[in-house]
């Protein structure tokens, strides 16, 4: 009776064995790691706009302060994005012929919204509060990057719930209090209503604080 | 050893191999049938996931029915394999040669329906893997004072075992089937699966080794895995499930209903297989004789738990035992239970009953459907009844929730089926053994005799 | 989302408002395509996304104001509060007013207008109207009634310009009897109001003021601050047919069919014209007339004999409420009563009459006569729906007689149907208006929106017919108030009208603009022999009727009205206050007289009219009178498309007016009817749950509960907690059952509606629920009310059996529910004792139509498959939060109020924080009768009871 395998198979099974496990643990590890990458968070993806606004010329050349476009930062949830007639302030008298802000004076005299392209999202159970935030001496450049410096807006955090727990479990560390960061009326424990400070903190971590 | 004990092991090799051959139109129409149900079921499934578990009977305050009933009942069936093979083995009850490799194939089949319900009755069950501790973007990790990461854990753990065992006990058998089986294709794959066995000596030597450690790690599972599975349950508020005694009462539930199921799926291959020669009356009569004391232990154990609801003095338990459960919506399980789980295994004292095989079936049936009602009466009637009176409603099931459960019967017997016919359905190797056992022990009682 | 895209397309301004929302409520992120983000292109002044404001405005029904705060979102109205300074709110608001921001978005309304041939424009149709009312015959008006001053002058200019133009004020449950009956006694027709602050003994005789009247929130408030247990608690006796939040709060009730609720109030009258003390202020002769035709019943007699004594006891302060519903000859005996009893000037005050033409105008009666006769040209019904209020009348059958007919309708109704041209009816929020409280107290009605669909109100489209006045409400409205100031001041013209009305307008309601009370004087020669002759006639009536036959009682329904909001799924699936029925009604009967049927709940029977006929479920309601029985109004709709169709049945389809006595023969049927009932049985109180006693018992030997709190073994480190910490007290002596809180918890919440047949299966999705208990026998019921939400148990059950850490209690003491962490193992529901969790069976989540834009965005909306419940609204508490650190200072003491508690008229809720010394919440619950609910378990609630204090006279008091 010929032999029913040939001399090779041995190894032939233990390879095949070894691959397995490989596989076995990259099925595992590979999505976790995935998850991380830009292909989902969408960092560093450029998104174009229907706009040619550039942040670079009207912050660093033009000194403009983010607020003064984004004013509900401070006194709303959403930053939101200003709307037209802000920009016709300016641009009324400015650049008033500029072809590169025809879609800009269109919006205006049609009055119909500009459909910007989201560029920051968070789930629609995430609570998110600029006011908060803003009111509690977080940079708008924690979460947003260097605005100032890109042509077109990119996200630069993964803002994923990781990202908002770092900050929210050692808010000293993070927003660089322990490192003598002083924003006065800004820090955390604030003397004027002690009662609050560490309840304050306490809040941030749990899950009310950002799902409702 | 002589020369005709060679033949009788050739002999009996060859008869217990020939299942694997003697493919009938039986089983055909059999796979059929049964291939025809689990696709159903596959389709029932798939229609839960898609419109939701609102399809179900389920309601407030009945959260949790069907699903985790049919659950808890195939992870109780699952019990008898590993009981047999590793917890016998170790007590070295030679008989269970003839019966641990069906158990073992039942107990798998019966661990991969019960896998299957828990996460079809989640609300999302896309997002079951969340009850897995791993490195999440969330930075939020499983709850671990909740029973049920350990119930996925400890099932899955027992599943792994399970298959384990149940391939190491095959090796021999499927080096036996290659070098039997007629065509050259056949004697290839069955040869994969043999991992090039040989039979030679310090093979059987690291084999018995291996398997003794085996069934070593597995007998601590048999009473862990209920035990954590009556916690779902016994760590509850819930007014008959909030109970000490259910970690042993659940385990001895188990191990009765896998008795029960192992007699309902032996008699008739037995029959079938013409395996008389093997699995003899006495075998049977053993197994009869565990599924009354296993059986016993359950009535001991719904008596305490009658006696503790008094007992305990509180009002919503004693409304629970003495009045929902004989009275309440859905009775009908709780006296179908009773009937079934205590007053048919009393039949067992008699021996005529536990060799007259026909007989034995009928009750091994009639127990494995008493023991789902008990699961059910524990669960829906636990539900239906509790403390604010204001806010009680009955359950009904719907038809998906039948078509599940008949479905999951359906997919575990087509399993059955396969394993039946691909597969040496006796451990060989081990009756060889015995056999050779009984023959020397034989001899020696002669040698002295003379 | 897409439905808001469509509105994008249609309406350019309300698509600018949704847009901005839309962006703005931060949708999922999704990997492929972008989303979108709609800014505002030039932003409306005072709109900051995101930011809820809120608008003074008023709900009016049947003519009664009632002021509320509407929440709007970027534009969106999507919530009703009461206003806080409004006299007829008082910060409450019922179920109705609640409910009423659902219908703005109703999938269901009247879109645009539709002509004889067909589609055709809003302004087509009014220049038509405009032709038709010219020509031919005089056209007939039939009208919801109205107080709108504004509205009188529309209708005086209209008369001037269309003589012979008539005008009927029609709406089911209007009733003039209490015009009649001040007529009668007084000579003039009065609007009595109520006093329930200086009441301390109250006899409700067929009245619910508690739910049932224009003044209700009201009453509800100034009743509560009496309620205190202690030696100024007000008593309460109330005589009615079916069983009512106001007999639910009731000291002692009396079930009376309505024919005996007239021998009841005659009874007391005559003790009290007996009484040395009380005979002087009453006429003479009037003995005569009150003799009995027959002697009461013992059980009456005795409730008589001690209700009388109990007022004269309390002359002075004691008060006679007759329902607005009643006969007239009870409303008499009341008036005459309170005039003994001197309540006027003291609980009772007069005002003149709020309604425009308070005797309904002319009579609708007339109408099938004039139209037989031909000698009707356009007729114009606007916001009402008499084919289906008056089928009596079978005006269906002779709209053909009228030379045109015309119909403003919110949605597609009987009427509507019948109607050659339908025009769509604005929405309180869509358009501008005025109408008198109950008190007279003149209020605006502003809108929030413009209109979601072109559409147009009562007021602009009469005013367009009368064709001297500004096109828009708002102008109308604007001058009506300008002369109505000039008047007072005796100017032409003021010149600070401006300053005036923006006052006016934020606060909801007029400077100066409460009716005078008026101190009318007895005219007792007429009132003596109308009312004898009044309860001779009802006494033949009763006598002439057959034995076996019911007294038919038709009711208001406490959850649809009389109909008009058939098409408010909210209130459509709320579940009845008493028999706990959603989705639909039922015949209800006392246990005896179903007793003596042979038949159970559920049995459909027929109930027969003369020549009419319906069936009806029948429904076992323990307190309701024997030998009567109670049908209520507002549901048996059959406009198939619509989702009030062929829910309950028409009470009115028997032909008799509401208040109209009247006897009906009942059969069985033999068929059973499927109902809805969100609470099979009646549960019997539960010292577990519940606690009920009397004022002496609790006096006498307060107990304390608390005890069974206080030391709780436990193996565990007794856990401290420090700082804010919340939690709420509901009193259970003030809960009457009714509802309000259920709707406001809904309309925060976004919980949604599961339909009829989820409900039957035990799946409705209410976070906040009423238990409802049984106290005494099934004959003489004493009823529980319990609003049972999430206790927020400082040892939750729930907690720790989810196995993701999906419900997790927060440094404040909240029991958290994080919807996006649940994967929907139910575990926590099994575990909570309370079952206050509701789950998620299938995805609810998509919305009819346009009620998307009624959602808070401030609450995740659930998908299917997972877990929620009540979180004491913690998007309140944490947006207070919010605005405190960003002020930098900490919580202001009541600074967050729940949804329930803003509503509740009563003030049963009180919410809080512990380490807050000042709350109410905290006063309740260090009171003695403050409980847990199954306190044993050892979870150790947030949300505590305090039991249910009875001022039951004595010697009934073991009752």
């Amino acid at each position: 009776m010929p032999a029913l395998f040939p001399p090779w198979s041995n190894r032939a099974l233990r390879g095949a064995l070894v691959v397995a496990g490989i596989l076995g643990v990259s099925a595992i590890c590979f999505p976790m790691v995935y998850v991380r990458t830009p292909f989902v968070t969408h960092e560093h993806l450029a998104v174009d706009q229907p706009v040619a606004f550039d942040h670079r010329h009207h912050v660093l050349d033009e000194g403009i302060s983010c607020l003064y476009c984004h004013a509900d930062a401070e006194r709303s949830a959403y930053a939101g994005l200003p709307s037209t007639d802000v920009c016709m302030g300016c641009h009324s008298q400015v650049w008033n012929q500029s072809p590169l802000l025809e879609p800009v004076r269109r919006s205006y005299f049609s009055d119909r919204a500009i459909a910007w392209n989201r560029v920051h999202s968070l789930a629609e159970f995430v609570y998110f509060d600029h006011s908060v935030h803003v009111a509690r001496g977080v940079a708008c450049a924690h979460c947003h990057g260097a605005v100032e410096s890109m042509p077109r807006v990119e996200k630069t955090v993964p803002l994923d719930m990781g990202f908002c727990l770092d900050c929210h479990r050692n808010p000293r560390k993070e927003l660089g209090f322990d490192a003598g960061r002083d924003l006065g009326a800004m820090r955390l424990e604030d003397a004027r209503f002690p009662a609050h400070a560490d309840h304050a903190v306490t809040g941030l971590t749990t899950c009310s604080t950002c799902h409702r | 050893m002589t020369a005709s004990a060679r033949e009788a092991d050739a002999a009996l090799t060859d008869q217990l191999v020939a299942t694997v051959w003697s493919g009938s139109r039986y089983f055909k129409l059999g796979f059929l049938l049964l291939g025809a149900g689990s696709l159903g079921f596959a389709a029932l499934i798939a229609y839960t996931f898609e419109v939701g578990i609102g399809l179900w009977g389920n309601n407030i305050p009945v959260a949790w029915a069907f699903a985790i009933v049919n659950f808890v009942f195939w992870i109780g069936i699952g019990h008898a394999g590993t009981f047999i093979s590793a917890i016998l083995y170790l007590l070295e009850q030679r008989w269970r040669a003839t019966v641990n490799r069906f158990s073992e194939a039942m107990t798998l089949f019966a661990v991969a329906q019960a896998l299957l319900f828990p996460v079809l009755h989640l609300g999302r069950p896309w997002f079951a893997y969340w009850l897995l501790p791993y490195p999440a973007r969330m930075h939020v990790w499983p709850q671990v004072k909740s029973p049920l990461p350990w119930d996925f854990a400890a099932i899955f753990t027992y599943g792994t075992v399970s298959l384990l065992f149940f391939y190491l006990g095959l090796l021999p058998d499927l080096a036996s089937t290659r070098d039997r089986a007629p065509e050259r294709w056949r004697r290839r794959i069955y040869g994969i699966f043999a991992l090039g066995w040989r039979g030679s000596e310090d093979a059987w030597r690291h084999y018995r080794l291996a398997y003794l450690l085996l069934a070593g790690l597995a007998t601590p599972l048999v009473i862990s895995v209920h035990s954590i599975v009556s916690a779902d349950f016994a760590v509850g508020l819930t007014p008959g499930w909030h109970s000490t005694i259910f970690p042993p009462f659940f385990v001895a539930g188990a191990i009765f209903s896998g008795f029960a199921m192992v007699l309902s799926l032996i008699i008739p291959a037995r029959k079938v297989f013409r395996l008389e020669n093997v699995i003899t009356p006495r075998h049977v009569d053993a197994c009869a004789k565990l599924l009354l004391v296993t059986g016993l232990c359950v009535a001991y154990g719904y008596a305490i738990e009658f006696f503790v609801a008094w007992y305990s003095g509180d009002e919503f338990e004693i409304e629970q035992f003495f009045v929902t459960r004989p009275t309440g919506p859905n009775s009908w399980a709780f006296y179908l239970m009773l009937c079934c789980n205590v007053v048919v295994p009393q039949l067992l004292w008699s021996r005529r009953l536990r060799t007259n095989l026909k007989l034995l079936w009928l009750l091994s049936l009639l127990i494995n459907v008493g023991m789902w009602c008990e699961r059910f009466v524990i669960v829906v009637l636990g539900l239906e009844r509790e403390y604010l009176r204001a806010d009680q409603a009955a359950y009904t099931p719907s038809w998906v929730d039948l078509g599940l459960l008949s479905g999951s019967v359906c997919f575990f017997l087509f399993l059955f089926l396969g394993f039946l016919r691909f597969l040496p359905i006796v451990a060989l190797s081990e009756v060889k053994e015995t056999r050779r056992h009984l023959a020397r022990a034989r001899a020696e009682g002669a040698a002295a005799g003379g | 989302m897409t439905e808001l895209f469509e509105l994008h397309l249609r309406r350019r301004d309300l698509g600018r408002l949704v847009a901005a929302s839309v962006a703005l409520s931060g949708l999922a992120a999704c990997a492929e395509r972008r989303e979108k983000i709609y800014p505002y292109a030039r932003r409306p002044p005072g709109v900051v996304p995101g930011v809820a404001t809120h608008y003074a405005t008023s709900v009016v029904r049947d003519g009664f104001a009632v002021g509320v705060l509407a929440e709007s979102h970027e534009g969106r109205p999507t919530k009703i509060e009461g206003n806080p300074e409004h006299p007829a709110s008082l910060g409450a608001a019922g179920v109705f007013e609640q409910a009423s921001v659902l219908d703005l978005y109703d999938p269901a309304r009247v879109g645009g207008a539709r002509g004889p041939a067909g589609l055709t424009s809003r302004e087509a149709i009014e220049r038509d109207l405009a032709a038709a009312c010219a020509k031919g015959p005089p056209p007939w008006f039939v009208l919801e009634p109205s107080s709108s001053p504004s509205l009188e002058r529309v209708l005086a200019a209209l008369r001037r310009r269309l003589p012979g133009a008539r005008v009927s004020f029609h709406a089911p449950l209007a009733n003039a009897t209490r015009y009649a009956a001040s007529e009668l006694v007084y000579g003039r027709a009065l609007e009595p109001q109520y006093h329930f602050e200086q009441a301390s003994v109250v006899l409700a005789l067929g009245a619910d003021f508690l739910d049932g009247m224009p003044m209700s929130l009201r009453h509800a408030r100034d009743f509560a601050g009496r309620r205190e247990p202690g030696p100024a608690m007000s008593r309460v006796y109330a005589a009615e047919t079916s069983l009512t939040p106001t007999g639910t709060l009731a000291d002692h009730r009396l079930g009376v069919a309505p024919s005996e609720l007239e021998r009841v109030a005659a009874a007391v009258l005559a003790e009290l014209a007996t009484m040395s003390e009380t005979r002087v202020s009453l006429p003479d002769g009037l003995q005569a007339a009150l003799a009995p035709a027959a002697p009461l019943p013992e059980a009456h007699a005795a409730f008589v004999r001690s209700v009388v004594r109990a007022l004269v006891g309390a002359r002075g302060s004691a008060l006679v409420v007759a329902g607005p519903e009643t006969p007239k000859s009870v409303q008499v005996c009341a008036l005459l009563a309170n005039a003994a009893l001197d309540a006027p000037g003291r609980a009772l005050t007069f005002v003149r009459p709020v309604l425009l033409e308070p005797d309904g105008g002319a009579p609708l009666a007339e109408l099938p006569d004039a139209l037989r006769a031909g000698a009707v040209g356009a007729l114009v019904f606007a916001g009402t729906n008499p084919i289906y209020s008056a089928p009596e009348l079978e005006l269906g059958a002779l709209l053909g007689r009228a030379a045109s007919t015309w119909c403003l309708a919110h949605v597609e109704h009987e009427t509507a149907r019948a109607c050659g041209s339908v025009l769509a009816e604005s929405h309180y929020l869509e358009s501008w208006g005025d109408a008198r409280a109950g008190d007279g107290t003149l209020s605006f009605v502003q809108p929030l929106i413009e209109p979601l669909k072109p559409s147009v109100s009562v007021l602009e489209l009469l005013a367009g017919l009368a064709s001297d006045f500004p096109a828009s409400g708002h102008d109308i409205v604007r001058e009506t108030e300008h002369e109505r100031l000039a008047l007072g001041l005796g100017k032409p013209k003021i010149a600070d009208f401006e300053a005036a009305w923006e006052r006016e307008i934020q606060r909801g309601f007029a400077d100066r603009g409460a009716a005078p009370s008026l101190s009318p004087v007895l005219v007792a020669e007429r009132a003596v022999p109308a009312l004898a002759s009044a309860l001779a006639a009802s006494h033949a009536g009763s006598r002439a009727s057959g034995g076996q036959d019911l007294e038919l009682h038709l009711a208001r329904s406490p959850t649809l009205y009389d109909g008009r909001f058939s098409e408010n799924a909210w209130l459509l699936e709320l579940p009845h206050p008493l028999t706990k029925q959603s989705w639909g009604n039922a015949a209800l009967v006392s246990p005896r007289t179903a007793g003596a049927l042979g038949r159970r709940t559920g049995d459909v029977v027929e109930l027969r009219a003369g020549p009419r006929r319906l069936e009806a479920p029948l429904v076992v309601l323990p307190g309701h009178a024997d030998g009567a029985v109670t049908l209520e109004l507002g549901f048996g709709h059959a406009i198939s498309e619509n989702l009030s169709n062929g829910v309950g049945v028409n009470a009115l389809g028997l032909g008799v007016a509401p208040g109209a006595a009247a006897h009906v023969a009942v059969r069985a049927t033999g068929t059973k009817a499927e109902l809805a009932l969100t609470e099979e049985h009646w549960t019997l109180a539960d010292d577990e749950v519940v606690h009920e006693l009397t004022l002496r018992d609790y006096t006498q030997n307060p107990p304390h509960f608390a005890q069974n709190l206080a030391a709780q073994p436990t193996l565990l480190e007794p856990f401290e907690y420090a700082g804010t910490q919340w939690a709420m007290t509901i009193d259970l002596s003030r809960c009457s059952g009714c509802n309000a809180c259920v709707v406001a918890c809904q309309a925060e919440n976004n919980t949604p509606v599961v339909g009829k047949d989820l409900v039957r299966q035990s799946r409705e999705m209410y976070w906040l629920r009423i238990d409802r208990y049984l106290a005494g026998s099934a004959d003489e019921p004493r009823i529980v009310q319990q609003p049972m939400l999430c206790q927020h148990c400082e040892k939750a059950p729930c907690e720790y059996v989810c196995p993701v850490n999906a419900t997790v209690h927060s440094p404040d003491g909240l029991n958290e529910m994080v919807y996006n962490r649940c994967i929907g193992t139910r575990f926590c529901s099994n575990n909570c004792p309370y079952k206050v969790r509701r789950f998620n069976w299938f995805d609810f989540s998509e919305a009819r139509g346009a009620t998307v834009l009624q959602r808070n965005p401030d609450v995740t909306v659930r998908e299917r498959g997972v877990m929620e419940k009540c979180t004491y609204c913690v998007q309140r508490i944490r947006r207070a939060e919010i605005a405190a650190r960003r002020e930098r200072r900490g919580l202001r003491p009541g600074e967050v109020v729940t949804a329930c508690q803003q509503t509740c008229p009563t003030g049963a809720i009180a919410f809080g924080s512990l380490d807050d010394e000042s709350s109410e919440m905290l006063r309740r619950r260090r009171e003695a009768r403050t409980f847990a609910a199954l306190a044993d378990l050892g979870t150790r609630p947030r949300t505590r009871y305090l039991a249910k204090i009875r001022n039951a006279e004595h010697e009934e008091a073991g009752s």
